[in-house]
């Protein structure tokens, strides 16, 4: 019998199972593999840390980053790549070298740094599954990480001004959507009719970027233009993850019908009820 | 670069054919330049190559300072200064020269992910040997990085730089990892592109691209750089496609064109003498 496999991670919201894209990887490829993985959602009591989630916990092991994690659990014999030629492996590691490059800074902005985003949406979400005082420090940290991340890779002369830099990784983000449209064409998966890594961390890095809803949307906007990457995400969606949607649809109905001001207090209010504080083993 | 600025350089670009005397700027080859920027250098030497455009090289201790971007080669065309591969490559393209143009969306799309790996990938743990591992930064990057410039110029300088690489690698998660995980990345890099290439003669078979050229500069400079152990290199050796791949592009675009502008003398081993404290 394998050791019990738990997963700390951020909690879903807008119709997904996590809006944090590295847990979200994470839970995709679980689900990708077989593996039986029991999800800890991060909520605002004391208990289990908040520091490099997601993270993976087995009798004798912690690992985390996600990277780490998946070569943990192909290790443990959950292989989603099995079927993968070995060029196929190597374009894997490509395509997610260009997530990172490509995609990631702009995700970043559009969450971490956009005023309007991060007051609005992204603060109030994490601070409702923080403790306090905790909740009034690590969202503004996690903030400056973000922002300190994009400056340090993209914030290089000639681009002087923080607008040049957000109109430069915006417009990578898009030439790298287009790109990801055009290498998945009309197939259902990356790489044929099984979903592999590569679509773990494609729907990882895009889903939260398509549902989650903000008030400046110009890269959602563009991603929505792309019909065969949304297809994809509900695929997924729907195939993977429609057991544990029940327990999120409370939380999505209210956030629908009101807004975002008061998103927060209703998420405070929600903490009450059992089906969203323990969430069901993915 | 905003759009309009874009445009209105393409223009300019498009005007007038690529003259002669175009020259590329780097550090001195002997005594300063350092290995990632020796790899960058050469893959935008490799490119003009395949794309036939003369090109003169230039060593200058303030490469680094002239240049727009601050990262060198950069390459003074015309009127026109432009830094780095990937701004290079849409200038010549601009001027009518490409080597991607056969190329249809899907391979593009590769081509560029297999860029961005390299870049990720080899250019980062590139310079976190030369910067984060401190026998390489004690015995050689220091040294050459300051070499110059009088004392105390060359210590501040080069803590400088130390500094501001160690913080982009903290930011991008870099920071914590030991040297062997580092190798072990630089392994699987190799392994992919040795997967990817197979056995066709370049990475979209039968011409190169500036994937080719990106490639080619970055395995030559490992391959032909002594650094405190042999470790890196010998990672790249496991792979003998890739090992032909450097030969071929080396006896095809600089030793019969009878440019011998390589810092080095043929593989394996060349003689790139860091000068050892």
């Amino acid at each position: 019998m394998a050791a019990p496999l738990e997963l700390s991670c951020w909690g879903g919201g807008w119709g997904l199972p996590s809006v944090h894209s590295e847990s979200l990887v994470v839970m995709a490829y679980a689900k990708f593999s077989g593996a039986p993985l029991k999800v800890n959602v991060i909520d605002n009591t004391w208990r289990g840390s908040r520091g490099d989630v997601p993270i993976l916990t087995t009798e004798d092991n912690i690992v985390s980053q996600p990277a780490k994690i998946l070569n943990f659990l192909r290790k443990q014999k959950y292989n989603a790549d099995y079927e993968l030629s070995a060029r196929q492996g190597a374009d894997t590691l490509a395509y997610i070298a260009l997530l990172e490059e490509k995609l990631l800074p702009a995700v970043l902005h559009t969450f971490w740094v956009e005023n309007d985003n991060y007051f609005t949406v992204t603060k109030p979400w994490f601070a409702s599954r923080i403790p306090f005082p905790l909740s009034l420090i690590l969202p503004g940290r996690m903030s400056k990480g973000a922002l300190n991340r994009i400056l340090l890779t993209r914030g290089e002369p000639p681009l002087y001004h923080l607008q040049e830099v957000e109109a430069q990784i915006y417009r990578d983000a898009k030439e790298c959507l287009n790109l990801l449209s055009h290498r998945l064409g009309t197939s259902q998966f990356f790489f044929g009719d099984m979903p592999s890594t590569l679509d773990a961390y494609v729907f990882g890095f895009l889903a939260p970027l398509y549902k989650v809803r903000f008030p400046k949307v110009q890269l959602q906007e563009h991603l929505k233009q792309l019909s065969n990457l949304c297809r994809f995400c509900d695929d997924i969606l729907n195939s993977y993850f429609r057991h544990s949607l029940g327990a999120f649809s409370c939380v999505n109905r209210n956030q629908q019908q009101t807004d975002f001001g008061e998103a927060s207090l209703l998420l405070d209010k929600k903490r009450s009820m059992p089906i969203c504080r323990n969430s069901p083993s993915l | 670069m905003s759009l309009v600025a874009e445009a209105f350089v393409s223009q300019i670009a498009a005007a007038e054919p690529w003259p002669e005397n175009a020259t590329l700027y780097q550090q001195l080859k002997g005594e300063q330049i350092l290995l990632s920027d020796n790899a960058a250098s050469l893959a935008v030497q490799a490119f003009l190559q395949m794309c036939n455009l003369p090109i003169k090289v230039v060593c200058r201790a303030n490469a680094e300072y002239m240049s727009p971007s601050g990262k060198v080669p950069f390459i003074h065309v015309g009127n026109q200064v432009v830094s780095e591969l990937g701004p290079i490559v849409q200038f010549v393209k601009a001027k009518g020269h490409s080597l991607s143009d056969g190329l249809d969306e899907v391979q593009k799309a590769e081509m560029k992910a297999y860029m961005e790996l390299v870049n990720n990938m080899l250019l980062t743990a590139e310079l976190y040997l030369q910067w984060c591992d401190e026998a390489t930064v004690g015995e050689i990057t220091h040294a050459r990085y300051g070499s110059p410039y009088p004392w105390p110029l060359n210590h501040i300088l080069a803590y400088q730089k130390q500094w501001e690489v160690r913080r982009k690698m903290k930011a991008i998660g870099w920071g914590k990892k030991t040297l062997d995980q580092v190798l072990e990345d630089v392994d699987q890099c190799c392994q992919a592109l040795s997967q990817r290439l197979g056995t066709q003669p370049y990475f979209f078979n039968k011409q190169p691209t500036e994937l080719d050229a990106l490639v080619f500069g970055h395995l030559y400079t490992i391959l032909t750089t002594q650094l405190t152990s042999d470790e890196l290199s010998e990672k790249v050796k496991n792979y003998s496609n890739l090992l032909a791949f450097c030969r071929r592009i080396e006896q095809h675009y600089f030793e019969d064109r009878g440019k011998g502008c390589l810092p080095q003398h043929g593989l394996p081993r060349g003689a790139m003498s860091a000068p050892r404290i």
